[in-house]
Protein backbone atom coordinates (compact mmCIF):
# COMPACT_ATOMS: atom_id res chain seq x y z
CA UNK A 1 0.00 0.00 0.00
CA UNK A 2 1.67 3.76 -0.83
CA UNK A 3 1.63 6.70 1.34
CA UNK A 4 -1.08 7.90 -0.09
CA UNK A 5 -3.78 5.16 -0.42
CA UNK A 6 -3.09 3.94 3.74
CA UNK A 7 -1.26 6.14 6.03
CA UNK A 8 2.09 4.64 7.97
CA UNK A 9 0.11 5.61 11.10
CA UNK A 10 -3.07 4.00 10.24
CA UNK A 11 -3.78 0.86 11.95
CA UNK A 12 -4.39 -1.86 9.61
CA UNK A 13 -5.71 -4.35 12.04
CA UNK A 14 -8.66 -2.39 12.24
CA UNK A 15 -9.67 -2.14 8.53
CA UNK A 16 -12.06 -2.16 7.04
CA UNK A 17 -12.71 0.44 9.45
CA UNK A 18 -16.52 1.17 10.84
CA UNK A 19 -18.16 4.12 9.12
CA UNK A 20 -20.28 3.69 6.03
CA UNK A 21 -19.48 3.27 2.64
CA UNK A 22 -18.70 7.04 1.25
CA UNK A 23 -18.44 8.76 4.68
CA UNK A 24 -16.16 11.79 4.48
CA UNK A 25 -14.44 10.82 7.64
CA UNK A 26 -12.35 7.98 6.40
CA UNK A 27 -10.78 10.80 3.63
CA UNK A 28 -10.33 13.41 6.19
CA UNK A 29 -8.54 10.75 8.90
CA UNK A 30 -6.41 10.05 5.72
CA UNK A 31 -5.60 13.57 4.99
CA UNK A 32 -4.76 13.80 9.21
CA UNK A 33 -2.39 10.62 8.72
CA UNK A 34 -0.72 11.83 5.39
CA UNK A 35 -0.29 15.24 7.62
CA UNK A 36 1.61 12.86 10.91
CA UNK A 37 3.18 10.98 8.54
CA UNK A 38 5.04 13.70 6.73
CA UNK A 39 6.10 16.07 10.04
CA UNK A 40 7.05 12.44 11.69
CA UNK A 41 4.98 13.11 14.85
CA UNK A 42 3.17 10.03 15.39
CA UNK A 43 4.80 9.11 18.56
CA UNK A 44 3.95 12.87 20.27
CA UNK A 45 0.06 12.42 19.31
CA UNK A 46 -2.69 12.55 21.80
CA UNK A 47 -5.78 11.85 19.49
CA UNK A 48 -9.10 12.34 21.21
CA UNK A 49 -12.23 12.06 19.43
CA UNK A 50 -15.29 13.07 20.35
CA UNK A 51 -19.05 11.23 20.87
CA UNK A 52 -21.08 10.96 16.99
CA UNK A 53 -19.82 9.50 14.28
CA UNK A 54 -16.63 10.72 14.99
CA UNK A 55 -16.41 8.47 17.64
CA UNK A 56 -15.75 5.19 15.40
CA UNK A 57 -12.41 6.52 15.11
CA UNK A 58 -11.07 5.36 18.52
CA UNK A 59 -9.23 2.16 17.52
CA UNK A 60 -8.58 4.17 13.51
CA UNK A 61 -4.53 5.07 14.40
CA UNK A 62 -1.72 3.59 16.02
CA UNK A 63 -1.41 6.82 18.41
CA UNK A 64 -2.83 7.29 21.89
CA UNK A 65 -6.28 7.95 21.64
CA UNK A 66 -8.97 9.08 23.79
CA UNK A 67 -12.71 9.20 23.97
CA UNK A 68 -14.72 11.62 25.75
CA UNK A 69 -18.25 12.97 25.97
CA UNK A 70 -19.58 15.15 24.13
CA UNK A 71 -17.98 18.19 22.59
CA UNK A 72 -15.60 17.84 25.73
CA UNK A 73 -13.07 16.18 23.58
CA UNK A 74 -11.47 20.19 23.60
CA UNK A 75 -10.96 20.86 27.14
CA UNK A 76 -9.75 16.92 27.45
CA UNK A 77 -7.17 17.73 25.52
CA UNK A 78 -6.47 21.37 26.62
CA UNK A 79 -5.79 19.60 29.69
CA UNK A 80 -3.83 17.03 28.47
CA UNK A 81 -1.35 19.45 27.10
CA UNK A 82 -1.12 21.82 29.45
CA UNK A 83 -0.01 18.85 31.83
CA UNK A 84 2.68 17.33 29.04
CA UNK A 85 3.37 20.16 26.87
CA UNK A 86 5.56 18.43 24.79
CA UNK A 87 2.71 15.82 23.42
CA UNK A 88 0.59 17.03 20.02
CA UNK A 89 -3.19 17.40 21.06
CA UNK A 90 -5.70 16.50 18.06
CA UNK A 91 -9.21 16.89 19.40
CA UNK A 92 -11.12 15.93 16.53
CA UNK A 93 -15.11 15.87 16.63
CA UNK A 94 -18.40 16.49 13.99
CA UNK A 95 -20.30 19.55 14.18
CA UNK A 96 -22.63 18.71 16.34
CA UNK A 97 -19.69 18.60 18.95
CA UNK A 98 -18.22 21.38 18.12
CA UNK A 99 -20.89 24.04 17.51
CA UNK A 100 -24.32 23.20 19.64
CA UNK A 101 -23.11 21.20 22.55
CA UNK A 102 -19.25 21.89 22.52
CA UNK A 103 -19.73 25.34 21.73
CA UNK A 104 -18.47 26.86 24.40
CA UNK A 105 -15.60 24.81 24.78
CA UNK A 106 -14.56 25.83 21.47
CA UNK A 107 -15.40 29.21 21.83
CA UNK A 108 -13.07 29.43 25.28
CA UNK A 109 -10.32 27.48 23.87
CA UNK A 110 -10.22 29.26 21.36
CA UNK A 111 -10.10 32.72 23.11
CA UNK A 112 -7.58 31.54 25.67
CA UNK A 113 -5.49 29.97 22.25
CA UNK A 114 -4.68 26.70 23.87
CA UNK A 115 -1.97 25.19 22.25
CA UNK A 116 -4.15 22.31 20.68
CA UNK A 117 -5.64 21.60 17.00
CA UNK A 118 -9.51 20.93 16.67
CA UNK A 119 -10.50 19.10 13.64
CA UNK A 120 -14.35 19.50 13.21
CA UNK A 121 -15.82 17.60 10.49
CA UNK A 122 -19.01 19.26 8.51
CA UNK A 123 -21.28 17.07 6.84
CA UNK A 124 -24.37 19.15 7.60
CA UNK A 125 -26.04 16.84 9.74
CA UNK A 126 -26.15 14.59 13.35
CA UNK A 127 -25.43 11.29 11.09
CA UNK A 128 -24.81 9.11 13.63
CA UNK A 129 -28.55 9.93 15.23
CA UNK A 130 -30.23 9.39 12.03
CA UNK A 131 -29.75 12.76 10.28
CA UNK A 132 -31.50 15.27 12.49
CA UNK A 133 -31.16 18.91 11.69
CA UNK A 134 -27.75 20.41 12.83
CA UNK A 135 -26.60 23.99 13.45
CA UNK A 136 -24.55 23.50 9.88
CA UNK A 137 -27.56 21.80 8.15
CA UNK A 138 -28.22 24.28 4.93
CA UNK A 139 -31.24 26.54 4.48
CA UNK A 140 -34.27 24.34 2.53
CA UNK A 141 -31.56 20.44 3.59
CA UNK A 142 -34.06 18.16 4.45
CA UNK A 143 -33.38 16.13 7.41
CA UNK A 144 -35.68 13.71 9.86
CA UNK A 145 -36.78 16.71 11.86
CA UNK A 146 -36.60 19.53 9.50
CA UNK A 147 -39.03 17.03 6.64
CA UNK A 148 -39.75 20.05 4.94
CA UNK A 149 -36.03 21.79 4.44
CA UNK A 150 -34.48 24.14 7.06
CA UNK A 151 -36.67 27.33 7.49
CA UNK A 152 -34.31 29.98 7.79
CA UNK A 153 -36.98 32.26 9.96
CA UNK A 154 -37.64 29.44 12.32
CA UNK A 155 -34.45 27.65 12.86
CA UNK A 156 -32.35 30.80 11.54
CA UNK A 157 -29.45 30.08 9.68
CA UNK A 158 -26.39 27.49 9.43
CA UNK A 159 -23.57 28.38 11.38
CA UNK A 160 -19.99 29.03 9.57
CA UNK A 161 -17.68 28.13 12.44
CA UNK A 162 -14.43 28.89 11.55
CA UNK A 163 -15.01 32.81 10.07
CA UNK A 164 -16.83 33.02 13.91
CA UNK A 165 -13.72 31.56 15.36
CA UNK A 166 -11.82 33.83 13.02
CA UNK A 167 -13.08 36.94 14.18
CA UNK A 168 -12.04 35.91 17.91
CA UNK A 169 -9.06 34.10 17.87
CA UNK A 170 -5.87 36.06 18.91
CA UNK A 171 -2.66 36.40 17.61
CA UNK A 172 -0.95 33.38 16.31
CA UNK A 173 -4.20 31.14 15.77
CA UNK A 174 -4.43 29.64 12.75
CA UNK A 175 -8.20 28.75 11.46
CA UNK A 176 -9.01 26.81 7.91
CA UNK A 177 -11.56 25.33 6.20
CA UNK A 178 -11.13 22.36 4.04
CA UNK A 179 -12.66 19.86 1.81
CA UNK A 180 -12.68 16.33 1.59
CA UNK A 181 -13.17 16.63 -2.62
CA UNK A 182 -9.56 17.93 -1.71
CA UNK A 183 -7.80 15.69 -0.10
CA UNK A 184 -3.90 16.67 -0.73
CA UNK A 185 -4.65 20.59 0.28
CA UNK A 186 -6.75 19.32 3.04
CA UNK A 187 -3.85 17.36 4.49
CA UNK A 188 -1.64 20.38 3.80
CA UNK A 189 -3.89 22.66 6.04
CA UNK A 190 -3.98 20.31 8.55
CA UNK A 191 -0.39 19.88 8.42
CA UNK A 192 0.08 23.52 8.56
CA UNK A 193 -2.24 23.31 11.70
CA UNK A 194 -0.33 21.20 13.19
CA UNK A 195 3.00 22.92 12.72
CA UNK A 196 1.47 26.15 14.55
CA UNK A 197 0.52 23.97 17.66
CA UNK A 198 4.38 22.50 17.37
CA UNK A 199 5.69 26.01 17.41
CA UNK A 200 3.63 26.77 20.62
CA UNK A 201 2.04 29.57 18.38
CA UNK A 202 -1.43 29.00 18.59
CA UNK A 203 -4.69 27.11 18.45
CA UNK A 204 -5.43 25.43 15.79
CA UNK A 205 -8.87 24.97 13.84
CA UNK A 206 -9.21 22.98 10.85
CA UNK A 207 -12.64 22.63 9.93
CA UNK A 208 -13.03 20.18 7.00
CA UNK A 209 -16.33 19.88 4.62
CA UNK A 210 -17.33 16.45 4.93
CA UNK A 211 -19.74 14.05 3.06
CA UNK A 212 -22.55 11.97 4.39
CA UNK A 213 -24.58 9.73 1.85
CA UNK A 214 -26.13 7.55 4.36
CA UNK A 215 -28.33 10.25 6.11
CA UNK A 216 -28.08 12.58 2.91
CA UNK A 217 -30.11 9.97 1.02
CA UNK A 218 -27.29 10.46 -2.11
CA UNK A 219 -25.46 8.13 -4.49
CA UNK A 220 -22.24 8.95 -5.08
CA UNK A 221 -23.03 11.38 -8.30
CA UNK A 222 -25.61 13.67 -6.02
CA UNK A 223 -23.02 13.30 -3.11
CA UNK A 224 -20.04 15.05 -4.90
CA UNK A 225 -22.78 17.08 -6.23
CA UNK A 226 -23.41 18.48 -2.72
CA UNK A 227 -20.29 18.40 -1.47
CA UNK A 228 -18.82 20.65 -4.15
CA UNK A 229 -21.63 22.99 -4.83
CA UNK A 230 -23.87 23.38 -2.29
CA UNK A 231 -21.66 22.78 0.62
CA UNK A 232 -18.83 24.70 -0.54
CA UNK A 233 -21.02 28.20 -1.97
CA UNK A 234 -22.20 28.34 1.60
CA UNK A 235 -19.29 27.25 3.20
CA UNK A 236 -16.07 29.07 1.13
CA UNK A 237 -12.91 27.30 1.46
CA UNK A 238 -9.70 29.09 2.61
CA UNK A 239 -7.93 30.42 5.38
CA UNK A 240 -9.17 33.44 7.42
CA UNK A 241 -6.88 35.58 9.12
CA UNK A 242 -7.45 36.75 12.75
CA UNK A 243 -8.59 40.35 13.35
CA UNK A 244 -5.41 40.83 15.37
CA UNK A 245 -3.23 39.25 12.28
CA UNK A 246 -4.33 41.65 9.55
CA UNK A 247 -2.62 44.50 8.15
CA UNK A 248 -3.56 47.79 11.09
CA UNK A 249 -4.17 45.50 14.10
CA UNK A 250 -7.22 44.63 16.17
CA UNK A 251 -10.60 46.52 15.44
CA UNK A 252 -10.37 49.13 17.64
CA UNK A 253 -13.49 49.64 20.54
CA UNK A 254 -13.91 53.10 21.11
CA UNK A 255 -13.46 53.66 16.95
CA UNK A 256 -15.55 56.36 14.98
CA UNK A 257 -18.59 53.64 14.64
CA UNK A 258 -19.17 54.23 18.09
CA UNK A 259 -19.48 58.07 17.55
CA UNK A 260 -22.67 59.53 18.15
CA UNK A 261 -24.57 55.98 18.84
CA UNK A 262 -26.23 57.41 21.84
CA UNK B 1 4.17 -6.25 8.82
CA UNK B 2 0.20 -6.01 9.97
CA UNK B 3 -2.41 -7.36 8.18
CA UNK B 4 -2.63 -8.10 4.28
CA UNK B 5 -5.75 -7.80 2.37
CA UNK B 6 -6.57 -9.77 -1.03
CA UNK B 7 -5.44 -7.93 -4.46
CA UNK B 8 -7.19 -8.24 -7.60
CA UNK B 9 -5.08 -6.01 -10.15
CA UNK B 10 -5.73 -5.12 -13.43
CA UNK B 11 -2.62 -4.02 -15.87
CA UNK B 12 -2.59 -1.11 -18.17
CA UNK B 13 -0.17 0.75 -20.25
CA UNK B 14 0.61 3.21 -18.00
CA UNK B 15 -0.15 1.67 -14.12
CA UNK B 16 -1.41 -1.23 -12.75
CA UNK B 17 -4.68 -0.93 -10.65
CA UNK B 18 -5.05 -3.17 -7.59
CA UNK B 19 -8.26 -3.09 -5.48
CA UNK B 20 -8.84 -4.87 -2.42
CA UNK B 21 -12.48 -6.23 -2.30
CA UNK B 22 -11.77 -6.72 1.43
CA UNK B 23 -11.37 -3.01 1.96
CA UNK B 24 -14.01 -1.71 -0.86
CA UNK B 25 -17.68 -0.89 0.36
CA UNK B 26 -18.76 0.09 -3.00
CA UNK B 27 -19.49 3.64 -2.06
CA UNK B 28 -18.78 4.96 -5.85
CA UNK B 29 -16.72 7.66 -5.20
CA UNK B 30 -13.73 7.03 -7.36
CA UNK B 31 -16.19 6.02 -10.24
CA UNK B 32 -17.34 9.76 -10.47
CA UNK B 33 -13.83 10.75 -9.59
CA UNK B 34 -12.01 8.90 -12.57
CA UNK B 35 -11.19 11.69 -14.97
CA UNK B 36 -11.37 8.90 -17.78
CA UNK B 37 -14.05 6.92 -17.11
CA UNK B 38 -11.47 4.02 -16.18
CA UNK B 39 -13.51 2.30 -13.05
CA UNK B 40 -17.43 0.90 -13.42
CA UNK B 41 -18.68 -1.51 -10.89
CA UNK B 42 -17.97 -5.13 -10.83
CA UNK B 43 -20.03 -7.97 -10.79
CA UNK B 44 -18.31 -8.97 -7.20
CA UNK B 45 -19.15 -7.67 -4.16
CA UNK B 46 -17.05 -6.62 -1.16
CA UNK B 47 -16.78 -6.29 2.48
CA UNK B 48 -20.31 -5.36 3.28
CA UNK B 49 -21.80 -7.59 0.51
CA UNK B 50 -22.19 -4.19 -1.96
CA UNK B 51 -21.32 -4.32 -5.21
CA UNK B 52 -17.04 -3.36 -5.70
CA UNK B 53 -15.26 -1.38 -8.60
CA UNK B 54 -13.52 -2.83 -11.57
CA UNK B 55 -11.02 -1.17 -14.00
CA UNK B 56 -13.36 -1.79 -16.92
CA UNK B 57 -11.29 0.53 -19.53
CA UNK B 58 -7.69 -0.32 -17.99
CA UNK B 59 -6.42 0.84 -21.41
CA UNK B 60 -7.53 4.44 -20.41
CA UNK B 61 -5.89 4.23 -17.25
CA UNK B 62 -3.23 7.27 -16.88
CA UNK B 63 -2.29 6.55 -13.54
CA UNK B 64 -3.30 9.93 -12.04
CA UNK B 65 -3.84 7.81 -8.37
CA UNK B 66 -6.70 10.33 -7.92
CA UNK B 67 -8.97 7.18 -7.46
CA UNK B 68 -6.65 5.66 -4.38
CA UNK B 69 -7.04 9.46 -3.02
CA UNK B 70 -10.62 9.49 -2.87
CA UNK B 71 -11.15 5.86 -1.88
CA UNK B 72 -11.89 6.46 2.28
CA UNK B 73 -11.54 2.75 2.61
CA UNK B 74 -7.79 3.04 1.18
CA UNK B 75 -9.10 0.23 -1.30
CA UNK B 76 -7.31 0.80 -3.92
CA UNK B 77 -3.60 1.48 -5.29
CA UNK B 78 -2.02 2.16 -8.01
CA UNK B 79 0.98 1.32 -9.44
CA UNK B 80 2.66 3.59 -11.68
CA UNK B 81 4.90 2.23 -14.49
CA UNK B 82 8.04 4.07 -16.04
Amino acid sequence: MSEISMPLCWRRETKPHQFCPGCGHGLILKALGMAVDRLQIADKVLFGCDIGCSLLAWDFFNLDTVRTHHGRTVPLIVGAKRVRPELVGIAYMGDGGAYAIGAQHLVNATMRNDKVMVVIVNNTTYAMTGGQLAPTTLPGQKTETSPAGRRTEREGFPLRGPEMLAAIAPPGSYVARGSVSRVRRLARLLEKGLENQLQGRGISVVEALSTCPTNWRTNAEDTWKFLEKEMTDYFPLGEFVSPHDRAGGAPKVNGNSRKGGG
Amino acid sequence: MGKTFTKVKWEGPKGIFIISPDLCKGCGLCIEKCPSQVIDWAMETGVYGTFVVEAKRIDRCTACKICALVCPDAAIDIEKKN
